[in-house]
């Protein structure tokens, strides 16, 4: 209780008085369960919705087109490839048995996105250049706006950067995400998650890396 | 040294303030609080930059680290509907009550046989059921049952999204365009990406190409 009772035992006698009641309405077991209450809503509630990162898969291929498609190749690009334990190489340009170098990169900021905006400089002074434009624009003015964005649609599409990303049996669901948000950090306009997987001489070059 | 005097009345406290203090915390977190729905398996699933909000209604495909998938969607009518498909497609028997019951289940592991046998268990019961995963088999893609839930699932949303849109244009009210069923993957970071790939050709098999992949938070990275 929160108050003391310090009334002590019997007066001197005297007159038998109606005992004085205190009006005071002791407290203390109602804020026990307002707060037995509170720690149940706070542990149990599930404070953050989760979010979501939107992908899109291209329809499925009949079996006579996927006869007829070849492994993708780029000149001008980048692939990732990703491996077992966390681990994750690139190369530059089109797959070569004799010129293709394979370096290991990592996750994190000097790693993979150092080597993500390097390669997408074009498109980020762009991208950068379009924004101050945007901010310089009223914000009710939605046909000048809508010329930026257009803008910067063409200049996305136009991006000579395609990144290709590989995976063998090995890689988790982890790193693939790990990789997506990179690109989108980067803002990577044509990235493209291959789905027959690594080449034999992507296997191999990998091989290589990983025993020595 | 002055005699300290002590205070004659009892030392008391007044409690309504902190009393009025913790009932408002406790108000707020029951407002906005939602509760974590039970779900038959743990999933850690990886962190992005993202910020995009969930939608309000999906189709939840869980794959737990082992490369189990369960299925589980958020709108009871049309997971009602989507069930009755299924059970057509697999002459599989249920009742009214057991169809019911499986609209409240949550995510689902189990191939259609076994589904009216786990219904029948208590709710508290039915976490201890080891759940084999619904089955899928890549090779023969159009028989397995993960793609009939996809397929079925795909064309019912969608039925069922334009049935209130008509519904409300007809009585002239306002009509909420993002309440339409989409494909959520829930998977666990250390789940084989080949595995994912498989049930994600699965899902692609039954034309749904458009697919939320539900992370945790992370901190945006600054320039």
């Amino acid at each position: 209780m929160a108050e003391i009772q310090s009334n002590g035992g019997g007066g001197d006698g005297g007159k038998k008085r109606a005992k004085k009641q205190s009006t005071k309405v002791d407290m203390t077991p109602l804020v026990d369960l307002a707060f037995l209450l509170l720690t149940f809503f706070v542990l149990t509630s599930t404070f953050s919705q989760p979010k979501v990162l939107r992908m899109i898969f291209p329809e499925k291929l009949n079996e006579e087109d996927l006869k007829n498609m070849k492994q993708p190749e780029v000149k001008d690009g980048i692939t990732i490839l990703l491996t077992r334990d966390n681990r994750v190489f690139w190369y530059r340009g089109a797959l070569n048995e004799k010129t293709t170098v394979l370096e290991e990169t990592d996750f994190t900021k000097n790693g993979l996105r150092k080597i993500l905006v390097e390669n997408n400089l074009p498109l980020l002074t762009q991208l950068r250049d379009f924004e101050k434009e945007m901010n310089k624009i009223d914000e009710k003015d939605t046909a000048k706006r809508n010329a930026v964005d257009a803008k910067v649609k063409k200049a996305q599409f136009d991006s000579k950067l395609v990144v290709l990303l590989k995976n063998d049996e090995e890689a988790t669901y982890r790193n693939v995400i790990d990789v997506m948000d990179e690109f989108m950090i980067c803002q990577i306009a044509k990235y493209f998650a291959v789905d027959e997987g690594m080449a034999p001489l992507e296997k191999k070059l990998i091989a290589q890396k990983l025993k020595s | 040294m002055p005699k300290v005097s002590m205070p004659r009345s009892t030392p008391s406290l007044d409690m309504t303030p902190m009393v009025d203090l913790a009932f408002l915390l406790v108000t707020f977190f029951m407002l906005t609080s939602s509760f974590r729905a039970p779900e038959p398996v743990f999933v850690d699933p990886p962190t992005s930059t993202t910020e995009d909000q969930i939608p309000k209604q999906v189709f939840l495909v869980t794959v737990d680290d082992k490369g189990r998938v369960f299925i589980d969607l958020t709108n009871p009518a049309v997971k009602e509907m989507v069930l009755k498909d299924m059970m057509r497609d697999f002459k599989v028997g249920m009742s009214a009550e057991e169809i019911k019951k499986f609209a409240g289940a949550g995510p689902i592991g189990l191939k259609m046989e076994s589904i009216p046998a786990y219904l029948e268990l208590e709710v508290n019961e039915r976490t201890k059921v080891e759940q084999p995963g619904v089955p899928y088999d890549t090779l023969n893609i159009k028989k397995s049952q993960l793609y009939h839930w996809a397929y079925n699932a795909r064309l019912r949303s969608h039925e069922d999204f334009n049935a209130r849109k008509d519904e409300a244009e007809k009585r002239g009210l306002p009509f909420d365009n993002t309440t339409y069923v989409q494909f959520a993957v829930k998977a666990d970071g250390k789940t084989k990406y080949n595995v994912l790939k498989h049930v994600i050709q699965v899902f692609r098999e039954a034309k749904v190409k458009n697919f939320q992949m539900i992370t945790g938070l992370e901190a945006k990275p600054n320039d």
